[in-house]
Formats: C-alpha cells, sequence, structure tokens
C-alpha cells in the first residue's frame, strides 16, 4: 500500500470472511499463493464474525508466509492489520480449526485489528481503477457497513471489477446480504453450494504438498478441523480463483448482467483441483521492497538537494 | 440591588496607533450571571513537528492513566494530568495512494486537510483545513480568525519533495483548496500584527521609531491607569502579570535583534528571529499564549520546522540534517540522535504547557480552556508510515476532557475523527471531515 510498483500491478483482492469453515482458510493461503507467484496482491483480510481468535489466525498465517523475506526486505516489510467486524465483541469460537494462534500472531487485543470496513475503504483508494476484486465469504455485514460510509460507494465504482461471493454461510446476516446485493456498484458472481460440493478440495495433497513446512497453520488447521482424511468443500476456493482469472475458463456463468453465478464445468475439474493445491500450498516467497527503483532514487536526490541547500544556507 | 456594569470583553487598551487587548477578567463578568453563564472561551493549537518521531520513545506500553511516560515525552510528565496521549490515530490521504515518492509533502498537507493532495510543483490543490473550517465561524469573534505561525524557511514556491510543491511542505493550514497560508516567522511581524493595529512597520519607519525606542504599553499607559481604577485587586494583579508578559516579548525581540545584529552579517535570517532554537519557540509561543489569553484568536498552527526539513541541532550538538537522520537504517547512533532532536522539540513544548497551565482563567487555567494538539504526519520516519501518528492533546477543551490517559483505538483510526470531536468543543458541527468515519469517541468526562 506504501509503494505501489511502478507498472499496473496485478489485481488487489479484499477477502473478507467469517474463517468458520476450512475452505475459507484454503482460500486464505490460496490468496498467498497468488501473492507470491505475483497472480495477485493481498489488498485486505477481514473476519466479518468479530472473533479475535479468527483475526489472530489470519495474522499468524500472514506471518508465515511472510517469514522467506529477510535482510533489508524484511526492515521495510510491513504488515496491514487484519480488518475485524465491528466491535470484535462475540466471545473467541474456540474452533478447534484456528488451533492457539495467539503465540504466532501480534494481534493480542481487539486495538490491534482494524476497523473492517474502515480498512477496506483504505486499501481501495490504493488500487488501480477496476484492479481490485472483493471475496465475500460469510455474512456481508462489513461490506453492508462499507457501504454506508460517506462518499465510499464511488470509490467502489471505481476501483473494483468484481465481488465474488461464496454463498454458503451469507444468509447469517440477512439484511446485510439484502442491502449489499442491492447497492454494491459493480458486478457481483456468486459460488453457489454446487460448485464447492463438486469440486472438493483433496485431503491427501495436505501430507504431501504442506510438507516443506514442520508447522504449517494451514494444514494443522486442516488437520484440526474435522478428522482425517477427508475432502472438503471449496466454496470460497471457487470465488477466490475466479475472482483472480475470471478470465482464464476454469468456470462458466449464468445468465447476464450484473448478477451471474459460477456454473461448473466438469471438464475443467482437474484443471481447477490443481489450482487449488498448486496455489494454497504454494511455498513462501522472498518478497522484495515494492518501492519503484526510480521513486528511492527521485527521493534520494531530492535529499541531497534538500541537503545541499541547508548546508549554503547555514554556511 | 447589583448594578454594576460588566466591562465588555472585547476592552482594548489604545494609543499612538496601537491597540492592546485584555485578558479574560473577572470584571467582564456581569455579577449575577457568573456562576451560570460567564465561561471563558474555547480554543484551540496545532503544533507540528517534521520526519515523524522515534515512537518507541514516544508510547508508552501501557492504556489507561498515564504514569511514567516514556523518553521523548519525559518533560511532559510533571503535566501527564493535563495531557491526553493518542495512539493508532491514521492518515491514509498521506499514503502514496498510487502517487509513489513523496511522503513528506503528502504527510503535511493532508495533515490538517484530511485530503490526498495534488501531486505537482505548479497547480497545487489540497483542501480546505479544519482549523479553517473552525476559524471561519468561531473566528467572527475575535480580531483574528486565525493564526498561522512557523519558525523555518516559508519559501512556497519549487519542489520540496519528489515533484510535491512547497507549498505542501511548508503550510499547515489551507484557507481553500488551492491557497495555503503561510506561517509567520518573524516574532518582530507577529506581534507587531497583535498590538499594532494589524499594520506591519516598514524597514524605514520601524528605523524611525526604533530613534525613539519605547514600549507599546507606554502608547496605552492612560488607557491602562483609567482601566486599573475601576478594577479589583485580582484583576490588578491579572493584568499586571499580562501587561508584563508583553513587555517581557518585547525584551526578548529587541535582545534577539542585538544578538543578530551581532552574530553574522551573512546569514540570513529575518529581521528579529533568534538564532537560538529554544529562544525563538520561546518568543512565538509567548505570543500564542498572549493571543490566547487576550482572546485575540481561538485558532493556531505553528509548524515549529517544515516537513522535511534537513535543519541541523547545533544547539544540542547535532550538525547532522534532520531529515537524513531519521533515515537511520536502524543505526543505534543515528536513532540516539533522532531521538534526542525529538526530545528537544518536546522540551520546548513543556515549557509552553507550564506557561499555559500558569495562567489563571475562570474556574481553572488558560490550558483547561484549550485544545493544544502536539504532532507529526509521520510515525516512523525512517519507513514513512502514516498510521499510529503520535498525537498528544495538552488542555481538557474547556473541561470536557477527561485527561490524564493513553487512549489507543483500533488500528486505520482517521485522524480526522479526532477534528470532527475537536470541532464539537470549538462549537462547529459537521457531519463529515476528510476521510473521517465517524467521531472519536472515549474522549470526555462523561
Amino acid at each position: 500500500m506504501q509503494f505501489p510498483a511502478a507498472a499496473k500491478p496485478p489485481v488487489g483482492i479484499v477477502f473478507d470472511s467469517a474463517m468458520g469453515r476450512i475452505d475459507d482458510v484454503l482460500a486464505l493461503a490460496m490468496l498467498h499463493g497468488f501473492d507470491g507467484k505475483d497472480q495477485a496482491r493481498t489488498a485486505a483480510i477481514c473476519v466479518s464474525s468479530g472473533d479475535l481468535q479468527a483475526a489472530q489466525f489470519c495474522d499468524a498465517v500472514g506471518r508465515f508466509y511472510a517469514s522467506a523475506t529477510t535482510g533489508p526486505a524484511a526492515m521495510f516489510m510491513h504488515f496491514m492489520p487484519i480488518g475485524l467486524a465491528d466491535a470484535g465483541a462475540k466471545p473467541a469460537s474456540a474452533s478447534p480449526m484456528l488451533g492457539k494462534p495467539a503465540d504466532a500472531s501480534a494481534i493480542k487485543s481487539i486495538i490491534d485489528t482494524a476497523d473492517a470496513a474502515t480498512l477496506i475503504r483504505n486499501v481501495l483508494m490504493a488500487q488501480y481503477d477496476q484492479n481490485a476484486a472483493v471475496v465475500l465469504s460469510g455474512p456481508a455485514t462489513d461490506l453492508a457497513k462499507l457501504l454506508d460510509m460517506y462518499g465510499v460507494k464511488d470509490w467502489i465504482a471505481r476501483k473494483v471489477r468484481l465481488l465474488c461471493v461464496a454463498d454458503a454461510g451469507m444468509q447469517a446476516d440477512a439484511a446485510a446480504a439484502e442491502k449489499v446485493f442491492a447497492e454494491w456498484p459493480t458486478p457481483i458472481v456468486t459460488a453457489g453450494r454446487e460448485i464447492g460440493e463438486a469440486l472438493p478440495f483433496p485431503g491427501d495433497s495436505i501430507e504431501k504438498d504442506f510438507a516443506y513446512a514442520s508447522a504449517h497453520p494451514v494444514a494443522d488447521a486442516y488437520r484440526a478441523y474435522r478428522p482425517m482424511p477427508y475432502d472438503a468443500p471449496s466454496f470460497t476456493m471457487a470465488a477466490m480463483l475466479y475472482a483472480v482469472h475470471p478470465n482464464d475458463g476454469y468456470f462458466k456463468l449464468s445468465g447476464s448482467g450484473n448478477r451471474r453465478e459460477l456454473i461448473f464445468d466438469p471438464e475443467q475439474k482437474d484443471r481447477i483441483l490443481r489450482a487449488y493445491v498448486e496455489m494454497a500450498s504454494a511455498k513462501p516467497v522472498a518478497r522484495k521492497p515494492r518501492r519503484p527503483p526510480d521513486d528511492k532514487k527521485d527521493e534520494k536526490k531530492d535529499d541531497k538537494k534538500e541537503d545541499e541547500k541547508k548546508k549554503e544556507a547555514v554556511q | 440591588m447589583i448594578t454594576k456594569k460588566a466591562l465588555p470583553r472585547r476592552t482594548f487598551l489604545r494609543g499612538m496607533g496601537t491597540a492592546v487587548a485584555l485578558p479574560f477578567l473577572d470584571a467582564m463578568v456581569p455579577a449575577l450571571a457568573a456562576a451560570t453563564t460567564a465561561k471563558p472561551p474555547v480554543r484551540m493549537a496545532f503544533v507540528y513537528v517534521p520526519n515523524g518521531i522515534m515512537m518507541n520513545g514516544w508510547n508508552p506500553d501501557y492504556e489507561g492513566k498515564l504514569g511514567e511516560l516514556p523518553r521523548i515525552l519525559k518533560p511532559l510528565e510533571p503535566y501527564r494530568q493535563d495531557i491526553t496521549l493518542f495512539g493508532n490515530l491514521t492518515h491514509n490521504t498521506g499514503r502514496a495512494l498510487l502517487d509513489g515518492a513523496g511522503d513528506h509533502g503528502r504527510c503535511c498537507a493532508s495533515y490538517l486537510t484530511g485530503v490526498q493532495p495534488r501531486k505537482t510543483v505548479i497547480d497545487i490543490k489540497a483542501g480546505v483545513s479544519f482549523d479553517q473550517i473552525v476559524a471561519n465561524q468561531v473566528g467572527k469573534k475575535t480580531r483574528f480568525p486565525s493564526l498561522e505561525l512557523g519558525m523555518e524557511d516559508a519559501r512556497q514556491a519549487g519542489d520540496c519533495d519528489s515533484g510535491y510543491s512547497c507549498a505542501y511542505t511548508n503550510n499547515l493550514a489551507w484557507k481553500s483548496e488551492t491557497q495555503p497560508l503561510p506561517p509567520v516567522l518573524d516574532p518582530r511581524a507577529l506581534f507587531e500584527r497583535l498590538f499594532g493595529n494589524g499594520l506591519a512597520l516598514t524597514p524605514a519607519a520601524r528605523a524611525r521609531e526604533n530613534l525613539y525606542r519605547r514600549s507599546i504599553l507606554d502608547f496605552v499607559s492612560d488607557d491602562t491607569r483609567k482601566l486599573e481604577t475601576g478594577l479589583g485587586p485580582t484583576d490588578r494583579r491579572k493584568l499586571d502579570e499580562y501587561l508584563s508578559s508583553i513587555r517581557e516579548i518585547e525584551r526578548q525581540i529587541e535582545k534577539a535583534e542585538k544578538d543578530n545584529a551581532q552574530i553574522d552579517p551573512h546569514m540570513e535570517k529575518p529581521y528579529g528571529v533568534p538564532a537560538d532554537f529554544a529562544e525563538h519557540f520561546k518568543l512565538m509561543s509567548d505570543m500564542m499564549t498572549v493571543a490566547f489569553q487576550s482572546d485575540l484568536t481561538r485558532v493556531i498552527t505553528f509548524l515549529v520546522t517544515h516537513e522535511g526539513t534537513s535543519r541541523p541541532y547545533r544547539e544540542i550538538d547535532i550538525p547532522d540534517g534532520h531529515h537524513p537522520l531519521t533515515h537511520h537504517r536502524n543505526q543505534p547512533d543515528l536513532i540516539e540522535k533522532v531521538t534526542q532532536i525529538n526530545s528537544y522539540h518536546v522540551r520546548q513544548f513543556a515549557t509552553w504547557i507550564a506557561k499555559m497551565r500558569s495562567i489563571r482563567e475562570g474556574d481553572g487555567s488558560l490550558l483547561d480552556n484549550c485544545m493544544i494538539v502536539y504532532g507529526a504526519g509521520l510515525s516512523d520516519g525512517n519507513r514513512h508510515l502514516h498510521e499510529d501518528l503520535p498525537t498528544l492533546i495538552a488542555g481538557r477543551g474547556g473541561n470536557h476532557f477527561k485527561t490524564g490517559r493513553r487512549i489507543v483505538y483500533r488500528k486505520e483510526t482517521p485522524m480526522c475523527n479526532l477534528y470532527l470531536a475537536m470541532m464539537d468543543r470549538m462549537g462547529v458541527h459537521v457531519e463529515h471531515f476528510g476521510d473521517s468515519t465517524g467521531r472519536l469517541d472515549a474522549l470526555d468526562l462523561t
């Protein structure tokens, strides 16, 4: 957010989920995978359930993926706060899937998180026009609040090309869902239940593809979510994949207009599952500082000029 | 029956083209109304320091009641009951937001305007700053709607930061989105503006005046004598202290002018500006005190040095430029120097706060009726971060604020939310400002 690249970067993803199902966790891992391969950028991660433990988990996962970055780049690495639905008043879910992330997270209390709607507004302002997508899984509480913020609808229309919704769980806040479907100013694509069930994430990948790390927060969550072995429905992963690669033929779309649904194409099943596994199990990648080299040079030049002026002034 | 007539609040001591405003006196309170309606006005000021602050020397490791303060804030420890320290306030519009380098230009221009400035050196554009929104309303009640002060180079043209005009780094207040209000740097010019009917003298006129140099108080002595006869002992003491403080400012300016003449004829310093940083700061803060005390204005912005400055601090044996030092690359010796500069600034501020606190007004002190924000547009000057901005308020805003606390809000909480809360205290009610998302809560006594 501080130092955008000089060329138009890959799509910025705002991921807002309840972090209540394992496919939310896998979609989060996919997002970090896309980010590491420069196919997408993590613009913001938000937890709509108000569960502090879930926010800690997301933060811990982010730090796991950042761990490959060392040296000067790490010094300038900037962790975006995790957005958490208003108040965060709900008691911790104590979900076994979320484990005990507090040790690996910098979040100790609600003040270490950001209000989700404010965070989303702020990061959208930093995106190139039509170069952001929002992935929603779970209640639309945060997005409904975002729509009520002063002047924000114009920013959404300008910056966001697509809202991609994993349908399962959205009705937990029916009023928010209704508001978002009525007022959201960009096309909306929904990944329905049948998509998630038709494309189960292969559970055997956990022991194979995530084994590069002795303690992998995503693999640990998968094992804790249900007794192994099991394959997990992939509602949110489908929404994430489509949000990043809408034109790559993974899915077909129903109907026309601004509200459409993903349609499962059996011919694409293997390709989609390969993409799921590849992105969710991608290793952490060492990142370079995002500041464009030219800007760095300019700033040094300006500093030098300024320093020379000052020296002249005092001589 | 009580018939005593109250002295009007806008009473001036006049004489020879001079008008000296008066502080808030008991005699200005109608006898029967004293207990209920007479409340001194609320004033606000912003004291802005550049290049961020070493946050590990600023942020205490606790919330709630202020106890021992970290190193940079140490000078304020005796006055901790009068301050509120904020955590996690953010200026998103100071961030790059696709405009690349130039955090110094952006952070200063967005600090009070709450908008992202246009990246340009020619057709500048930011927004109306919130102090000016307040000044437009409450300024009608005072001689000066607002005062803009500074202590360094107020150049308005040219490129001061990676394509950002110097107008962005050298001004805090913006009257319109294209018109910044440059700060007054010269204490003499400020003094004449405050007390000389607003007419700054030309150098020739000043030279004539210097031949017969007299205190401004000499010009108003007849009015002073007349006024004193009708005052009670408390008001007489207040008036005496007030007029003495004006005389003291005059003496400091005279001394500065003499010193400058002796120091270095090649130094490009405005006439009357003390060479010593602390002396200059004290002079400006003394005049801010008088301006508030006499209700000449209720809104002041004070850009201590301009954003991105590379000013050296030889006063504390730091010959290196401030800005290059802040890019310390985690080198302990450089971090130490930045910390010393930050502490030095706070020491000057603490001296001012002590003075404001010592002046009685109404049921409390002058400070009680003020909101004096001290802060910066960057937190970490090394990484150019725009979140968790170092921000404190000294004063109770007219006994509204519950002070002596550190309040940490959630991350990304807009700084503009604080401005909305402050506007409320100033009696100016607006629904949105900049990127505000609501009013900052948890500030008040109730």
